[in-house]
């Protein structure tokens, strides 16, 4: 009986630690394999005034249309003030890095200048979803989503 | 010194067991919170977006899944977007007429006509300000959409 209540108090904490460890490894393992995200904020107009957003030309408008799909579309994917990116082909990759050219050079201008994005109701989100993400490449956060 | 030899046999256990019933409670809880969503949604890359971390986001925040069908739902639930206006005007109304974040977890392939059906109910219901769900850091290096057809 001596012998053991030697031994008890280093005893008493081994498992304890030894299952503690196990567990938080385990789910530090698992947990690690969750993905990041991020969010893209952007203003909605009100309902009234969805019709008519402002159309001067001071304004810059970056248009998403998609009639066909947005990564392999003959053209039109992207339309930066009337003008449609992309090249003849009118790649996807292509007109964002058009885009991304166009938008850094409004952002050393004013990082305040609105963006209004116009979707047509067939075009994947993705296409919204990158427009977004090059806009907050340059820094360029008043966003407005309309749409077509 | 009698009566702390007739103790140990028990107290030896007692914290151990303790402490891992916290952990396994506490994961299984953290754990069916992460999963209350739609598991089909694949999200677009966003990479220069806002960090989304839950110290960021005030409890108050809303989350919309959207899937690539055009199912609208909230945690396990599946919802009109009439039922979504209700809920963000109930929530709005809770708040005392304060704006709150919604952040919408919209597919990559969904149909950009059902995302604004989610908007404009948003909309109706008082929140202008929206924002959408995107992968900031690809840590899993496993995207299934890259085999999906399109």
């Amino acid at each position: 009986m001596a012998k053991k209540e030697q031994e008890n108090p280093a005893l008493d904490m081994t498992p304890m630690i030894d299952v503690v460890f196990e567990l938080i490894i385990f789910f530090v393992v698992t947990i690690k394999q969750e993905d990041l995200f991020s969010r893209l904020n952007v203003n909605r107009p009100a309902p009234a005034s969805s019709s008519s957003p402002s159309d001067s030309s001071d304004d810059i408008t970056v248009n998403i249309e998609i009639g066909r799909r947005y990564d392999n579309s003959a053209n039109g994917v992207i339309v930066y003030n009337k003008k449609a990116l992309g090249g003849p082909t009118g790649s996807a990759s292509q007109a964002r890095r058009e885009l991304d050219q166009y938008l850094k050079d409004i952002a050393r201008t004013s990082k305040k200048t609105p963006i209004i994005v116009k979707c047509e109701e067939t075009s994947p989100h993705k296409a919204l979803v990158d427009v977004l993400d090059i806009c907050y490449k340059n820094e360029l956060f008043s966003v407005s989503v309309f749409t077509m | 010194m009698a009566r702390k030899a007739q103790e140990n046999p028990a107290l030896d256990m007692t914290p151990m067991i303790d402490v891992v019933f916290e952990l396994i409670i506490f994961f299984v809880v953290t754990l069916t919170e992460a999963q209350r969503k739609d598991e089909t949604i694949e999200l677009e890359d966003g990479r220069h977006g806002i960090a989304l971390t839950p110290e960021e986001l005030p409890p108050t925040h809303m989350q919309i899944d959207i899937n690539a069908k055009g199912r609208i739902s909230m945690g396990d639930r599946t919802l009109t977007p009439d039922e979504v206006q209700r809920r963000v005007a109930e929530r709005k109304k809770k708040l005392g007429g304060a704006e709150f974040p919604i952040i919408i977890r919209a597919d990559f392939a969904t149909q950009h006509k059902d995302v604004a059906k989610v908007m404009n109910a948003c909309t109706a219901a008082g929140i202008w300000k929206l924002s959408f769900m995107a992968v900031g850091e690809d840590k899993t290096n496993e995207r299934k959409r890259l085999k999906r057809v399109r």
